[in-house]
């Protein structure tokens, strides 16, 4: 008979690198998932210290509007690290640039589909150029990008890291060649399900490059933490992809 | 904990772009370190039934104490369907049949499946059909149908793999467990948000859902991870995972 930990939490501190928070317009969220409290509860049972949180609204609507609501409603929650979204296709450098430092941002995030612009240089050029001025790294969700734009564009900006968020089976063809030819490209594991999937990306691109990341609460806090926890990882590795890569990304600790 | 684990969505097959490879010692070995005791796998990938049922049984061959066949049948060649089912299941031992009406593109309460469902009803056999979800697609396996046809074979056992997959056709998986006691859940997914299990064990009752991988597609450790991870019972955990399928396979692990 097998062995199953039905008590499970993590043996090593996790940040996790991808939550959304607020209550969506289009969609029910969890009444136990949608506010900080509850998102920090959730985080508590998952045995999870630190969440990298951004503003659904940011994506849907107004990346500004999203943003401010997103930093009022973290400010008095240490655990809840906010990530600001932007569009460079409409949205004032300058002005970003000055409210991100102001807040301590540490990463943005892109959704260049949902926003309706080719990640192309001649959109989004300038803004990376900043990016990698000031050692932004910015996030983006698989599913928001066309692969062939996001590998020609990053190729010219090799100071910039970026992460590619909810990367699903679906994606393997192209995600794991795109991360292998790009040094600068990191993974973050919240959908990466797929059998043997931790092993994979370890063999393709080492483990400095993988973020354990839920994508709550679209997707629950805890099975890819388990599943990592399962994965024969030394201490090290384990503790490098449930929190220390991510610090590192953000330049904290 | 030592409880038993039995996954009753698992495959045998190859699909690389999607990182599906069913190399049987890396099966054993990812089950092993899953805790999965044993599991039922079904080849569903051939146009060829007899193909994918002997493919099946080969598989099966390998490892005996671990995998249980699932015979495979599609309604586009019904004269084969029943001669197949018969020696599925009286010649090959097979343990319960699996459908998939998205590849026939009809629905599962089709006419089409009638021969199909009317043999497995007068020989009480568990039928598992996949099922989604999608507003504005195919609804070929949308849990609202498995309600007449719980209704209809009253001697059929239906397990809805998936559970409807998304939150809509989760609600809808449920109130299908809630019209029949004929009706289980399946809960493997790549795609179920926060609160998903929690979501099913409460409508379905903890006695009629039943733990499953989507192996060698999924990883097993992640979607253990989903049961163990769960804000439910540790009784209701062992017989998500287990003790639900030993029961309704009639076996002991």
């Amino acid at each position: 008979m097998g062995q199953v930990d039905l008590e499970f939490k993590p043996t090593v501190p996790v940040f996790d690198a991808n939550v959304a928070l607020g209550r969506r317009h289009d969609r029910i969220v969890s009444a136990d998932a949608d506010t900080p409290e509850a998102t920090l509860a959730e985080l508590a049972r998952a045995g999870i210290q630190r969440a990298l949180v951004y503003s659904p609204h940011a994506i849907d609507f107004d990346s500004n509007d999203g943003n401010n609501l997103l930093f009022e409603t973290v400010q008095r929650h240490d655990a809840l690290v906010p990530q600001f979204l932007c569009n460079p296709s409409v949205d004032d450098l300058d002005k970003f640039a000055a409210d991100v430092a102001e807040r301590d941002i540490r990463a943005v995030r892109l959704a260049p589909k949902a926003h309706d612009y080719p990640f192309r240089e001649w959109v989004a050029g300038e803004w990376l150029e900043w990016m990698g001025s000031v050692n932004m790294p910015f996030w983006v969700s698989a599913p928001d990008i066309d692969p062939s734009e996001l590998r020609e564009t990053m190729v010219a900006h090799p100071e910039v890291n970026f992460v590619l968020a909810e990367v699903h089976y679906g994606h393997l063809s192209w995600a794991v060649p795109l991360l292998k030819s790009l040094p600068n490209g990191y993974i973050e594991i919240s959908r990466f399900v797929l059998f043997n999937g931790i092993a994979r990306l370890l063999e393709a691109i080492g483990s400095e490059r993988i973020l354990f990341g839920s994508a709550f609460p679209e997707s629950p806090m805890a099975p890819q933490l388990y599943s990592l926890h399962l994965n024969g990882l030394d201490d090290d590795t384990l503790a490098a992809i449930c929190s220390g890569n991510l610090e590192r990304l953000l330049g904290i600790q | 904990m030592n409880t038993p684990v039995i996954d009753m969505h698992s495959h045998v097959g190859n699909d690389p772009s999607n990182g599906m490879v069913d190399d049987v010692d890396a099966y054993i070995k990812t089950m092993d370190t899953a805790g999965v005791d044993r599991a039922p796998v079904s080849c569903i990938f051939y146009g060829d039934v007899t193909r994918c049922n002997d493919t099946t049984a080969a598989f099966v061959a390998k490892n005996p104490d671990r995998f249980m066949g699932v015979a495979f049948v599609t309604p586009f060649y019904p004269e084969q369907a029943i001669a197949e089912l018969e020696r599925a299941f009286d010649v090959l031992g097979m343990v319960f049949l699996k459908v998939y009406p998205s590849y026939v593109r009809k629905p599962i309460d089709d006419e089409a499946y009638e021969p199909i469902l009317q043999w497995c009803n007068d020989r009480s056999i568990i039928v598992k059909c996949h099922t989604e979800y999608m507003e504005g697609s195919n609804t070929y396996t949308d849990p609202d149908r498995f309600i007449g046809l719980a209704q209809r074979y009253e001697n059929i056992r239906w397990i809805l793999a998936h559970s409807g997959n998304v939150r809509e056709g989760q609600l809808r998986a449920v109130a299908a467990a809630q019209s029949s006691r004929k009706i289980y859940l399946e809960t493997c997914s790549s795609w179920g948000d926060h609160g998903t299990i929690e979501r099913l064990v409460e409508g379905a009752g903890e006695d009629r859902v039943l733990y499953g991988s989507d192996m060698p597609l999924m990883d097993a450790r992640a979607q253990v991870g989903r049961i163990v991870t769960a804000d439910i019972s540790q009784e209701a955990k062992r017989k998500v995972l287990g003790l639900n399928a030993a029961e309704l396979l009639g076996i002991t692990v």
